[in-house]
C-alpha cells in the first residue's frame, strides 16, 4: 500500500539516508526505529513531504506520490511536543483543521473521536492547564478528525510519564485497528517499538539494518548492530526486572 | 521550518525596498554631497570645516560633555541595577525606583531642558528651596544634567538585563569559599558584567553625542555638534554640503560606538543555567543601596515636578494660584491642538506601520526556511538603522528627497521614524517568535491552512503581547523623538516636539509645559495599556500552571 523505493537523502555531503526499500501493508503499525542520527526522523518527513528526498519514489496504492506536496498527500503527523495552539482550548485545537474542510466529518463522528479518547472533561480547558498525556490526547484527534492516509508519530511517548506511556501505547494500537489505519511511528526505544507495532524498521547510519515483526527481530537478528544495540538493550532491562521481582515471575 | 512560500517573498521585497530607498540610498547621497563643491568632488569641504574654529570647538565639548556623562551615568546605573537584583530591599521600594527611572523616557528630551530651567534656573523651583542659585544652568552643566537624565532610563535597562543573567548562587559560593566583601562584589558582580558595563558606557555616549533637544533649549553659547549641525542646515546661510559633512562627522563615532557594543558583549560571562536564588541577607547593604538609588531617583524626579506645577498656576512663579486656564488657551487655540493630533496621528500610523514590517522582517529571520544569507542581511540592515542617529537619518532624507512630493509629507515623518526605531522592536518579535513552537505552521498546513492564515490563527495570538510592546514601543518613541523629526518638518506638519522648540522662541513656557503634559499622558496611557495587557497574559499563565499540576496529580490517580 505504502512503498517506498530507493530512497536517498544527502544534507551537505552527509549521507543521511541511502537506498531506503520498504513495503507497508495497509492498517500496520511500523515502527522507525534507531539511535538519534541514524535518519529514521528525516525518512519520517519524506514519507510526510516536509523534507524532499534526493532520489527514489513513493507509491501509494499503486500511485506515484513522489512529487506531490504534504497537503496533497493526505498523510498527518502528530509531532513529538504535540505542537498544539496555546491560545485555543482543547476543542478549538481539535477541530481547528476542519474549518478548511467544511463537511469532511459529521457532527457525531467527531464526537465519536472525543469520546474514543476520552477528551470530554477537557474540551474547554487551556493548553496549558493539560497534562502530557492530555495534549497527546488532543493532538491525536486533532490529527485524527482530517482523516488522514497514514498517521505518522514522531516519538509519541518520550515526553510521557511511566504509567501514562503504557496507556497511550494501548491507545496507539486500538486506533490503528478501530480506524483500520496504517501508522508509522520514530522511535529510539526498542521496547516500546517491539512492544507496539505490527513490523519495525530497524535504521543504522542512513541504511536498513533489519525490517521484520518483533518475533523475527528477536530470533533472528539480521547483524551485529541489531544484536548488540537492540537485543542487548532488552536483555540488560529483563535481568534488571527478574532481579527485582525474581526468577519465578519469568 | 516552513518552505519560503509567495507571500513570504512579497514581505520581503517590501522590507528591502523600504531600507533601499530610505535607508541605504539617502545615506549614499549624504555621502556623496559631503564631497560635493562647486567644481567637482573633493576634500574641500572637509578640509573648511576642520579648520572651522567653531566647528572644532563644538566637536570638542561634545565629546567632553558626553564623556562626563558617560561616566557618571554609567555609575549610577550600576547602583540601581545593584540595588533591584542583589538586595533584599522591600518589594515595594524596589518598584517604585524601577517604575520612577523609566519616567524620563516618556518625554521629549527637549522638555527635560525646560524643566530643568525652571528647576536650576534664577526663579528655579529648587534654587528657591536652595535659597539661591546651585550652578549657572546653560552650558556644561545643563547638558550634563539633562543628558544624565535622558541616558540614565537605558543604561539602566541594559544594566538590569544583564543582571538578570547572572548567576546569583555564585555570591553564595565565594562567600562560602572566604572572599571577602569587596572580592566577592568584584568577582561576581562588576567582574561577570564588564563587558555590560563598558556597553552602558558607550550607550550613553552615543546618546549625549547625538540628541538634539537638551542643547537646543539648554545649549545658550555652549555649542555641541547637534547645534552645529541645525545652525548650518537651518540657519540664516544653509550650507547642504557643510551639513552632510558635519552629519558624517555625527555618524562615525555612533559607528564605532554600536560596533564597540557589539564587541564588548563578549566579555559577558554566559551561565549555562541560572537559578534564582535568595539573596545572603545584610541589612547594611539594603538600606544603604535603598537610600542611594532613592535618592538618585528623588533627584531626577524632582527636576519633573515643576512640569507638572507650571502649567496649572496663573504665572510661575510670581502668581501662584490655580488655574485651568493655560490648558484651556492651548485647547482653544486650533494652531496648538492640530500640532498634537499630527503627533498623535503619526505616533499611530509609525506604531502601526513599523510593528508590521519589523514583525514581518522578524517572521522571515527565525520562522522560514530563507537563505542564510539573506537572513543575514536583514540583521546588517537592522544593525545600521540603529547605527544611524536620528538627526542624521532625517537630513540625510532632506537631501534625498528634496525634489520629491514627499517632501513636507506625514508620509516622509513616519517612514523616517519606522526605519529610525526599527531594531529594537525588531529585537522583540525576533526573540518572542524565536521561543515558540518551530511546526506550527507545518501543524497548520497539515490542517488545511495558507501560511498567511495560520500566522493569522495561531502565531500572531501568541505572539500578541509582544506585538502591543513594539506597537507601543513605536508610538511612545514616535511621540518624543525630535532629532529624527526635526529637518523634516513643515509648518503643515508640526509635531509637538518641534513646536515646542518653535515656543520657545517666543517663551510661552506655560504653552510648553502644557504639550508636555499632554505628551506625558498619552505616553503614559499607551504604556499602562501595555503593561496591563502584559500582566493579565502573565496572571493567566500562572492560573494555568495549577490547574496543570491538579490535571496531572488526577491521571496519575
Amino acid at each position: 500500500m505504502l512503498k517506498l523505493q530507493n530512497i536517498s537523502k544527502h544534507f551537505t555531503g552527509k549521507v543521511v539516508l541511502e537506498d531506503i526499500n520498504l513495503d507497508i501493508q495497509a492498517g500496520e503499525i511500523v515502527s522507525l526505529l534507531g539511535p538519534s542520527g541514524s535518519g529514521k526522523t528525516t525518512l519520517l518527513n519524506i514519507i510526510l513531504g516536509l523534507t524532499q528526498m534526493d532520489h527514489g519514489k513513493i507509491f501509494f496504492d499503486g500511485t506515484d506520490i513522489s512529487k506531490l506536496s504534504m497537503k496533497k498527500r493526505g498523510f498527518n503527523i502528530v509531532f513529538q511536543d504535540y505542537a498544539l495552539f496555546p491560545n485555543l482550548n482543547a476543542y478549538e485545537n481539535i477541530v481547528y483543521g476542519l474549518r478548511n474542510k467544511k463537511g469532511s466529518i459529521t457532527k457525531q463522528e467527531l464526537q465519536e473521536y472525543i469520546d474514543f479518547l476520552e477528551l470530554n472533561p477537557h474540551l474547554t480547558k487551556r493548553i496549558g492547564e493539560l497534562s502530557g498525556g492530555q495534549k497527546q490526547r488532543v493532538a491525536l484527534a486533532r490529527t485524527l478528525v482530517m482523516k488522514p492516509k497514514i498517521l505518522l508519530l514522531d516519538e509519541p511517548l518520550s515526553a510521557l510519564d511511566g504509567v501514562i506511556k503504557e496507556s497511550i501505547k494501548d491507545r496507539i494500537k486500538s486506533i490503528a485497528r478501530e480506524f483500520q489505519l496504517t501508522t508509522i511511528i520514530v522511535t529510539h526505544d526498542p521496547e516500546e517499538a517491539l512492544t507496539l507495532s505490527d513490523k519495525i524498521l530497524i535504521i543504522n547510519q542512513g541504511t536498513i539494518s533489519q525490517f521484520g515483526t518483533p518475533q523475527e527481530i528477536i530470533s533472528q537478528p539480521n547483524n551485529d548492530f541489531v544484536e548488540e544495540f537492540i537485543l542487548n538493550q532488552l536483555h540488560i532491562k529483563r535481568n534488571n526486572i527478574y532481579k527485582l521481582f525474581g526468577e519465578k515471575y519469568a | 521550518m516552513p518552505k519560503v512560500k509567495p507571500e513570504m517573498r512579497a514581505i520581503l521585497v517590501i522590507i528591502f525596498l523600504l531600507f533601499i530607498v530610505f535607508l541605504l540610498l539617502p545615506l549614499a547621497v549624504l555621502l556623496v554631497r559631503s564631497f560635493e563643491t562647486s567644481h567637482g568632488f573633493g576634500l574641500v569641504n572637509y578640509q573648511s570645516m576642520f579648520s572651522n574654529k567653531d566647528l572644532f570647538e563644538a566637536i570638542q565639548n561634545s565629546i567632553r560633555v558626553s564623556t562626563m556623562t558617560a561616566i557618571i551615568t554609567t555609575i549610577l546605573s550600576f547602583t540601581l541595577a545593584y540595588t533591584i537584583n542583589c538586595t533584599n530591599l522591600n518589594r515595594s521600594i524596589k518598584a517604585v525606583i524601577k517604575t520612577g527611572i523609566l519616567v524620563p523616557m516618556l518625554l521629549p528630551t527637549i522638555t527635560y531642558g525646560f524643566a530643568i530651567m525652571y528647576s536650576f534656573g534664577q526663579q528655579g523651583l529648587l534654587t528657591k528651596l536652595f535659597g539661591r542659585p546651585l550652578f549657572e544652568i546653560y552650558g556644561f552643566n545643563g547638558l550634563l544634567i539633562g543628558y544624565m537624565i535622558y541616558t540614565l532610563p537605558a543604561s539602566y535597562l541594559l544594566m538590569n538585563n544583564s543582571f538578570q543573567y547572572i548567576d546569583k548562587k555564585m555570591t553564595i559560593v565565594s562567600k562560602l569559599m572566604g572572599d571577602r566583601a569587596i572580592k566577592s562584589f568584584i568577582n561576581t558582580s562588576v567582574r561577570p558584567l564588564v563587558g555590560t558595563i563598558g556597553g552602558a558606557f558607550v550607550l550613553s555616549f552615543i546618546m549625549s553625542f547625538t540628541d538634539f533637544g537638551i542643547p537646543a533649549s539648554l545649549g545658550g553659547t555652549y555649542n555641541v555638534v547637534a547645534t552645529q549641525l541645525y545652525q548650518v542646515m537651518l540657519g540664516a546661510l544653509p550650507n547642504f554640503n557643510h551639513g552632510a559633512v558635519i552629519a558624517v562627522l555625527m555618524l562615525v563615532p555612533a559607528m564605532i560606538g554600536v560596533i564597540l557594543l557589539n564587541y564588548l558583549e563578549k566579555f559577558n560571562f554566559h551561565y549555562d543555567k541560572m537559578s534564582q536564588i535568595e539573596q545572603i541577607p545584610h541589612k547594611y547593604r539594603d538600606i544603604g543601596m535603598g537610600i542611594i538609588s532613592s535618592i538618585v531617583v528623588l533627584c531626577m524626579l524632582s527636576v519633573f515636578v515643576v512640569m507638572f506645577m507650571a502649567p496649572f498656576v496663573n504665572s510661575y512663579p510670581y502668581n501662584l494660584t490655580f488655574t485651568f486656564h493655560h490648558f484651556i488657551d492651548v485647547f482653544q487655540s486650533s494652531d496648538l491642538t492640530r500640532v498634537f493630533k499630527n503627533s498623535i496621528w503619526i505616533a499611530v500610523l509609525t506604531a502601526f506601520f513599523g510593528t508590521f514590517i519589523a514583525y514581518g522582517a522578524a517572521m522571515l529571520n527565525v520562522r522560514s526556511a530563507m537563505k542564510k544569507q539573506t537572513k543575514l542581511l536583514i540583521d546588517i540592515l537592522s544593525m545600521i538603522t540603529n547605527t544611524v542617529p536620528g538627526m542624521v537619518l532625517g537630513l540625510s532624507y532632506l537631501l534625498f528627497f528634496n525634489e520629491s512630493s514627499l517632501k513636507g509629507t506625514f508620509t516622509i515623518i513616519v517612514l523616517c521614524n519606522i526605519v529610525h526605531l526599527f531594531t529594537t522592536p525588531y529585537l522583540m518579535a525576533k526573540n518572542a517568535l524565536a521561543k515558540m513552537n518551530p511546526v506550527w505552521e507545518t501543524t497548520g498546513e497539515l490542517m488545511g491552512d495558507s501560511w498567511i492564515k495560520t500566522v493569522y490563527r495561531v502565531i500572531l495570538p501568541n505572539s500578541a503581547s509582544t506585538v502591543m510592546e513594539m506597537l507601543s514601543y513605536y508610538f511612545i518613541n514616535s511621540m518624543v523623538t525630535i532629532s529624527g523629526i526635526i529637518f523634516l518638518v513643515t509648518a503643515e506638519t508640526s509635531l509637538v516636539a518641534s513646536k515646542i522648540k518653535d515656543l520657545q522662541h517666543f517663551q510661552k513656557y506655560n504653552e510648553i509645559f502644557v504639550l508636555s503634559l499632554l505628551i506625558f499622558i498619552s505616553n503614559l496611557f499607551i504604556k499602562l495599556l501595555s503593561d496591563f495587557f502584559q500582566k493579565n497574559r502573565s496572571k493567566h499563565r500562572d492560573k494555568r500552571w495549577l490547574n496543570k499540576k491538579i490535571s496531572q496529580r488526577e491521571e496519575v490517580l
